[in-house]
C-alpha cells in the first residue's frame, strides 16, 4: 500500500531539538519518522482512493448500478472526508514543536466522522466480497475486471478489485496503530501527551464500534428474513441438529418453568420486549380497524339511491340527485384514496416492519436457552464446545442489539402512528369541508332555507302527517273500486218468491247466489247465479261451517257457503256513493263525481270546486276545478243534501254537493298538498 | 295487466266465433291505451320507489356501520397498555375517542331523521300500490264478466226472433247492463284516480328530499367543526398531501435505517 515508508531524513531547519543530547534523538527521531509516515501514507491513500472511485469505477460499465453501489458503498464520502483530513495534516507540518500536539488534537476532531464513514463503508463491505465472488464464477467478466483494474493499478495484482477495496479498511485500523507508533515515542512529560493518548484510545474505540455494527449487521440480517417456507421445505429443515437443538430449547424452558433452573432476568430487556408487544398490538389492530372501515366505506359508495328520482323533474328531488352524484364521484372518493395512501398504506409498511424485530426477539429467546444449557455445563463441565461457545455469542450479540435498537424503533413507530392519526382526523375534516362546500349552493335554493332546523323539522313533520293521510284516502278509493258486491240481476219472475222469503225470514237472512251452483248429494241443491235464497243453517248436519242449509221458497238443502252472497234488498249504509235503489247499481243516474280524497285535516277555512261543473239550467251554477266557493246552503230547497247552493264568481247556483271540498289549512310555501 | 294483445280485435266470419268473445268492439282502443299508459306509469312508480327505499335502507345501514368501526379505531387505541405508559398518547387517542363518539351519536341522529322523513314515506307511498293493484284486477275482472254477457246478448240477437228467444234476450240484456255499468264505473274512477295519484308524488316528495338534503348539511356541519377542533388541538399543521407522503417516506427511511428491521 503506497510507497514503502519512505525514510527520507527531514531534518527541518531550526529544528534544534538537540537538547537532551543522543538519549533523546532517536525517540524523537522516530517521532517524526512516524508523523512523517502518517502523513505520506495518507497522501498516497487518498491518490488510491480517487483512483478508484472515478477511473476504475468509471470503467466498470458493464456491471449493474446496484453492484456498483455495494462495492464502492460510500467511498466518495471517505473521499471527502479523507481530504480534509490531509489537509488538516498538512497545516500541521509547519507547526513545528506544536506538530504532534496538533495531530492528536486533529484526530479527536475527526474521530466522529471517521466513525460515521467507515462505520457504513465497512458493513457493506462483506456484501461486496459476496459479489466479488460471484463474479469470479464468470471468467470473461473476471478477465475483464481484472484487464480494467491492471491498466489503472498495476500494484494490484491477481487479488485485483477486493484488493483495493480493502484498501479503507486497512487505512482505518492502521490509524491507532499510527498514533502508538507516535505516542511511544513521545515523553509522557510532553505537552502533547494526553492528547495523543485520548487521539489513540479514540481511535481504537472508533475501530471497536465499527467491527460492532458490522457484527450486528451480520446477525440482524442473518435472523430477520422473512422465509415464506413451504411445509416440505420446513420438513426439510428439520435433521438431527435441528431436532436437538429444539428439544434442548423445549426441555431448558421446562426446567425453568418447573423452577429447577433460574432465569436470566433482564429487567431491562423484558421491559422493552414489552413495550414492543404493545407497540405492534397497536398497529395490527389499528391497521385491521382501518381495514374495515375502509371496506364499510366502499361499502357505502355502492348503493346509489339518487339514481332513483321517481320520475319527478326539479325541486328538491333534482337538487339532492346532483348533489349526492357529486359528492360520491368526488368528495368521497378522494377522500378514499387519500385514506388509502397516507393511512393504509403506512400502516402496511409498519406492519411489516414489525416482523424483523419479532423475529430476532424469538431468536433471542431461543438463543437465550441454549446460552443457559452452555453456562450449566460450563459449571458442570468446566469447558464446552465450540459451538455451544458460538451459540452464547450470538446470544449475546442478538440481545445487544436489540436493546441497542428497540427503544428507537419503539419511538420510531410510536411518532408515526401519531402522526397518521394525525392524518386521518385532517381527511376526515378535509371531508366535511368538501361536502359542505358542495351543499352549500344546494341549500340556498331549498325552499325552506331560512327556517331554522327545529322549526324546518316541525314543519316536515306535521306536513308528512297531513300527506300520509291523504294517501291513506287514496288507498281507501282504490279499495272502493270494487263496490259492496254487485247483487245479480235477479231472475225474471223472481220479485214475489224474494218477497216471500223476505216476510219469512227477514232481511238479514237473504243470499243471493253468486255463480251456478250444481249439486252432487242427495240433499244438495243446484241453483243458478242470481237466485235468492234464504239461510236456515250456516253449517250442516255434521258442523262443516262450508255448507249451508238454504230455503229457495220452493225446496230445501245444502249449497256451498263460498257461492253466495248476502243480498241488501234495501240500501243499507251511508257510503261515499251515494247509492241508491233496490239494485245496488254502481252508477247513479246524476253526475256522479269520483269521491274527492276527504281531508280530515284540521283548521278548516275555504270551500274549493275539485272538479269542473257545467252548469245544465238557470238553477245552477259552472264551476271550476281549484275554485273556491262560497256556500250559502248545504242542502236544495228540498232539502236534498246533495245539492248546495253556493256564490261564485258573482254567481249565485246549486252544485252537486260532492264537487266541492274543504281546502286544507293554506300550503306551506313551496308545497302544495293535493287538492 | 300487461298492455299488447287487445282481445276485442275480431275479424268477422274469419275466426270462427267463439263463445264468450263479443263482436263489438266494447272499449275503444283510445281508452284502452290511455287506460295502460296511466297504469304502466304507476308501475314503473311503484318499482322505483321501492327501489329507492330499499337503496336508502341499504346505504343508511352502510353509513352506521362506517361511523361504528371509526369508533371501533379509537376505542381499541384506548384500551392498549401504552396509554397507561405514554401521557401524550393517551391525551391524543381521548380526544380521538370523543370526537368519534360525538360523531357517531350525531350519524344516528342523522340516519333518524332520514328513517323519518324519508324512508317511511317511502313506505307509506308504496303502500298505496297494493290497493291500486286489486283495483285494476278487479277492473279486469268486470271487463271479462262485461265482454261475456256482451258476447251472450249478440247471440241471441243474432237468432230468429222466436218466443224463447225473445224472453232469453230480454234477461240477457237484464244481467248485461249492470255489470256493464259496474265496468264502466270502475273504469272512469281509475282513470280518473290513476293520474291524480300519479301526481301527488311531485308534492308528496319534495318535503323528503329536502329534509334528505338538510340532515346531511347538519351532519357534515358538525363533523367540520368537530374534526376542526381535534386538528387544532392535536397541534396538525395544515401540510399538504406531498408533505404527509414524504413524511411518510422519511420515517419508513428511519425504520428500515435499524438493523433490526428487515431489508424488503
Amino acid at each position: 500500500m503506497g510507497d514503502p515508508g519512505a525514510d527520507e531524513s527531514t531534518s527541518r531547519p531550526g529544528s534544534s531539538d538537540e537538547e537532551g543530547g543522543s538519549s533523546e534523538d532517536r525517540p524523537l527521531l522516530h517521532q517524526r519518522l512516524a508523523v512523517r509516515e502518517l502523513l505520506d501514507t495518507e497522501v498516497s491513500y487518498l491518490h488510491m482512493l480517487q483512483l478508484c472511485a472515478s477511473n476504475i469505477r468509471g470503467r466498470l460499465q458493464q456491471l449493474p448500478q446496484g453492484d456498483l453501489d455495494v462495492l464502492f458503498s460510500n467511498i466518495d464520502e471517505i473521499i471527502q472526508v479523507s481530504s480534509r483530513f490531509l489537509h488538516g495534516l498538512q497545516e500541521t507540518a509547519s507547526k513545528e514543536e506544536e506538530q504532534v500536539y496538533l495531530v492528536g488534537k486533529l484526530f479527536l476532531e475527526f474521530q466522529e466522522e471517521f466513525e460515521r464513514v467507515y462505520k457504513v463503508y465497512c458493513a457493506s463491505y462483506d456484501q461486496a466480497l459476496l459479489l466479488l465472488e460471484t463474479y469470479r464464477k464468470e471468467p470473461e467478466l473476471q478477465q475483464e475486471i481484472q484487464s480494467i483494474i491492471e491498466a489503472v493499478v498495476p500494484q494490484a495484482g491477481p487479488s485485483g478489485l477486493s484488493f483495493l477495496l480493502v484498501i479503507p479498511l486497512q487505512r482505518i485500523t492502521r490509524y491507532p496503530l499510527l498514533l502508538q507508533r507516535i505516542l511511544e515515542n513521545t515523553r509522557p512529560d510532553a505537552s502533547a501527551y494526553p492528547v495523543l493518548q485520548r487521539a489513540a484510545s479514540a481511535l481504537q474505540d472508533v475501530n471497536a464500534n465499527i467491527n460492532e455494527h458490522r457484527m450486528r449487521k451480520e446477525v440482524a440480517s442473518k435472523y430477520t428474513r422473512v422465509e415464506p417456507l413451504s411445509l416440505r421445505e420446513r420438513l426439510a429443515r428439520i435433521n438431527t441438529h435441528t431436532l436437538s437443538k429444539k428439544t434442548t430449547r423445549l426441555s431448558q424452558l421446562l426446567k425453568q418453568e418447573a423452577g429447577l433452573v433460574s432465569r436470566t432476568e433482564d429487567k431491562e430487556f423484558d421491559d422493552l420486549e414489552e413495550r414492543f408487544q404493545w407497540v405492534s398490538l397497536c398497529v395490527t389492530e389499528l391497521k385491521n380497524n382501518v381495514a374495515a372501515y375502509l371496506d364499510n366505506l366502499e361499502a357505502f359508495l355502492r348503493f346509489r339511491p339518487h339514481e332513483c328520482d321517481l320520475d319527478i323533474p326539479g325541486g328538491s328531488v333534482e337538487q339532492y340527485s346532483n348533489l349526492a352524484r357529486d359528492l360520491q364521484r368526488e368528495a368521497f372518493l378522494e377522500f378514499k384514496q387519500r385514506l388509502e395512501s397516507l393511512v393504509w398504506r403506512p400502516l402496511c409498511s409498519l406492519a411489516k416492519a414489525l416482523v424483523g424485530p419479532q423475529n430476532l426477539i424469538k431468536k433471542r429467546l431461543d438463543k437465550l436457552l441454549d446460552f443457559e444449557r452452555v453456562e450449566e455445563k460450563l459449571l458442570e463441565v468446566g469447558s464446552v464446545t465450540y459451538e455451544e461457545e458460538a451459540a452464547r455469542h450470538t446470544y449475546q450479540a442478538l440481545n445487544s442489539l436489540l436493546v441497542a435498537e428497540l427503544p428507537q424503533f419503539n419511538q420510531l413507530v410510536m411518532q408515526w402512528l401519531g402522526q397518521i392519526l394525525r392524518t386521518f382526523v385532517a381527511l376526515q375534516k378535509d371531508l366535511a369541508e368538501q361536502v359542505l362546500q358542495r351543499a352549500e349552493g344546494c341549500v340556498a335554493q331549498l325552499p325552506h332555507h331560512h327556517l331554522s332546523e327545529p322549526a324546518f323539522r316541525k314543519l316536515v313533520e306535521d306536513t308528512l302527517g297531513q300527506t300520509g293521510n291523504q294517501l291513506h284516502v287514496y288507498r281507501e278509493n282504490f279499495e272502493k273500486v270494487l263496490p259492496p258486491p254487485t247483487a245479480q240481476p235477479l231472475l225474471p219472475g223472481s220479485e214475489r218468491q224474494v218477497q216471500a222469503l223476505l216476510s219469512r225470514y227477514g232481511p238479514g237472512k237473504l243470499y243471493q247466489v253468486t255463480s251456478n251452483i250444481s249439486g252432487t248429494g242427495t240433499l244438495d241443491l243446484t241453483l243458478p247465479r242470481g237466485q235468492i235464497v234464504a239461510l236456515l243453517q250456516n253449517k250442516d248436519t255434521k258442523g262443516n261451517s262450508n255448507r249451508w242449509l238454504v230455503d229457495t221458497g220452493g225446496h230445501r238443502g245444502y249449497v256451498p257457503a263460498g257461492k253466495l252472497q248476502l243480498y241488501h234488498v234495501v240500501p243499507s249504509e251511508k257510503e261515499l256513493r251515494g247509492q241508491a235503489g233496490p239494485h245496488q247499481d254502481s252508477q247513479h243516474p246524476t253526475p256522479e263525481p269520483p269521491s274527492a280524497p276527504v281531508c280530515s285535516v284540521p283548521a278548516v277555512t275555504q270551500v274549493v270546486a275539485v272538479y269542473p261543473f257545467a252548469a245544465r239550467s238557470s238553477h245552477e251554477v259552472s264551476l271550476q276545478a281549484g275554485q273556491p266557493v262560497t256556500v250559502l246552503e248545504a242542502q236544495d230547497k228540498k232539502g236534498n243534501p246533495e245539492w248546495s247552493l253556493v256564490e261564485v264568481n258573482g254567481q249565485r247556483g246549486y252544485v252537486p254537493s260532492s264537487f266541492l271540498a274543504r281546502a286544507p289549512s293554506p300550503a306551506p310555501w313551496g308545497w302544495t298538498l293535493p287538492s | 295487466m300487461k298492455p299488447g294483445k287487445n282481445p276485442e280485435v275480431q275479424v268477422k266470419g274469419w275466426i270462427p266465433f267463439k263463445i264468450g268473445q263479443p263482436k263489438k268492439q266494447i272499449v275503444p282502443k283510445t281508452v284502452e291505451r290511455d287506460f295502460e299508459r296511466e297504469y304502466g306509469k304507476l308501475q314503473q312508480l311503484e318499482e322505483q320507489t321501492k327501489r329507492l327505499q330499499k337503496d336508502m335502507k341499504k346505504s343508511t345501514d352502510a353509513d352506521l356501520a362506517m361511523s361504528k368501526s371509526a369508533m371501533k379505531i379509537s376505542l381499541d387505541l384506548l384500551s392498549n397498555p401504552l396509554c397507561e405508559q405514554d401521557q401524550d398518547f393517551l391525551n391524543m387517542v381521548t380526544a380521538l375517542d370523543t370526537a368519534m363518539k360525538r360523531m357517531d351519536a350525531f350519524n344516528q341522529e342523522k340516519v333518524n331523521q332520514i328513517q323519518k322523513t324519508v324512508i317511511e314515506p317511502l313506505k307509506k307511498f308504496g303502500s298505496v300500490f297494493p290497493s291500486l293493484n286489486m283495483a285494476v284486477k278487479r277492473r279486469e275482472q268486470a271487463l271479462q264478466d262485461y265482454r261475456r254477457l256482451q258476447a251472450k246478448v249478440e247471440k241471441y240477437e243474432e237468432k230468429e226472433k222466436t218466443g224463447p228467444v225473445l224472453a232469453k234476450l230480454h234477461q240477457a240484456r237484464e244481467e248485461l247492463r249492470p255489470v256493464r255499468e259496474d265496468f264502466e264505473a270502475k273504469n272512469k274512477q281509475l282513470l280518473d284516480e290513476m293520474p291524480r295519484f300519479y301526481g301527488s308524488r311531485l308534492d308528496y316528495f319534495q318535503p323528503s328530499f329536502e329534509s334528505l338534503i338538510r340532515a346531511q348539511v347538519v351532519y357534515y356541519s358538525e363533523m367540520h367543526k368537530i374534526f376542526g377542533d381535534l386538528t387544532q388541538q392535536l397541534d396538525q399543521p395544515g401540510h399538504s398531501d406531498e408533505q404527509r407522503e414524504r413524511e411518510n417516506e422519511a420515517k419508513l427511511s428511519e425504520l428500515r435505517a435499524l438493523s433490526i428491521v428487515a431489508d424488503d
